[in-house]
């Protein structure tokens, strides 16, 4: 496989909204698309993960993104980890981790995921 | 205070459930009534992900609840019960498992339903469940969170 993938799998509009974001901090990527699970069950929100990727994601290695960890969207990516070209399904997506995604592309997979999870979760801090 | 959740959900254990209703309701336990899950450890463990490690879940088939659940009922727990369509809640309820609202949570698209909520798809059996219920003097509702304004199904099905 030539590349990666990915989708954004989260409630409501965040993943658009993180896509967004990312597209004003790093440009528009071809690469990476949003999926809600607004009003959709289990099946049929695989179904659409499934469809995007086979659309667009031929010959790359998928990652997927999702928001909460057990949450409905996590357990249909869960579902779908090493069907077809579903390599990772990460929890806990941020703008950070999707920040790396971009840019950390051409990684072996076992840096790739180790440095997409170190980046994201030290990016988390407060001001106070 | 104690307080028993009866819900119907397609997703059965997931974020509207852990974090919406859990943290309302501060489950000790969460029962999901299931026959073909209560075979399926590896469903199990998809489904218990990510929960808090103050709440239990438990996948009973449906003798195993009709025998557990008034003890569990009874012993002071809070306690959210689920299950994938109404015609379990209906089952577990004329086996005399005492419930007096049945959530409705999730139930989507599929053939022959036609939709009622964003959330909340019937299909002429569905509707029938909901009278059925009603008949036993168990209000349906339907509430995917709380904090949103509960529908009483009895009205929108005729």
């Amino acid at each position: 496989m030539t590349g990666r993938c990915g989708v954004v799998v989260a409630h409501g509009r965040l993943g658009e909204g993180l896509l967004s974001a990312l597209t004003r901090v790093a440009g528009a990527q071809d690469n990476l698309w949003a999926v809600s699970n607004d009003d959709l069950d289990t099946e049929s929100l695989m179904a659409e993960i499934e469809s995007l990727l086979a659309e667009h994601g031929a010959g790359r290695e998928g990652i997927l993104f999702s928001d909460l960890e057990g949450g409905s969207c996590c357990q249909a990516c869960r579902r779908l980890l090493g069907r077809d070209s579903v390599r990772a399904v990460f929890y806990g997506v941020n703008l950070p981790l999707l920040i790396e995604f971009v840019f950390l592309q051409g990684l072996p997979f076992d840096e790739f995921s180790a440095a997409l999870l170190t980046k994201s979760s030290g990016a988390l801090g407060v001001h106070s | 205070m104690s307080e028993v959740l009866f819900r119907v959900d397609e997703r059965l254990i997931h974020g509207q459930v852990v974090v919406g209703w859990g943290r309302r309701l501060h489950p000790d336990r969460i029962v999901v009534v299931s026959d073909d899950l209560s075979r399926q450890p590896v469903e199990q463990d998809i489904y218990r992900t990510g929960l808090p490690a103050s709440i239990e879940a438990v996948f009973w088939n449906f003798r195993e609840a009709i025998e557990g659940l008034p003890a569990l009922l009874d012993s002071g727990k809070s306690i959210i019960v689920l299950t994938e369509d109404l015609g379990t809640m209906l089952r577990l309820a004329s086996a005399a498992v005492t419930i007096e609202e049945v959530n409705v949570g999730g139930l989507f698209a599929g053939e022959g339903r036609t939709r009622l909520l964003p959330y909340v798809w019937f299909d002429a059996e569905d509707e029938q469940r909901v009278r059925d219920l009603e008949a036993l003097g168990i209000r349906v509702v339907a509430q995917d969170v709380p904090t949103t304004a509960p529908v009483r199904l009895r009205e929108r099905v005729g």
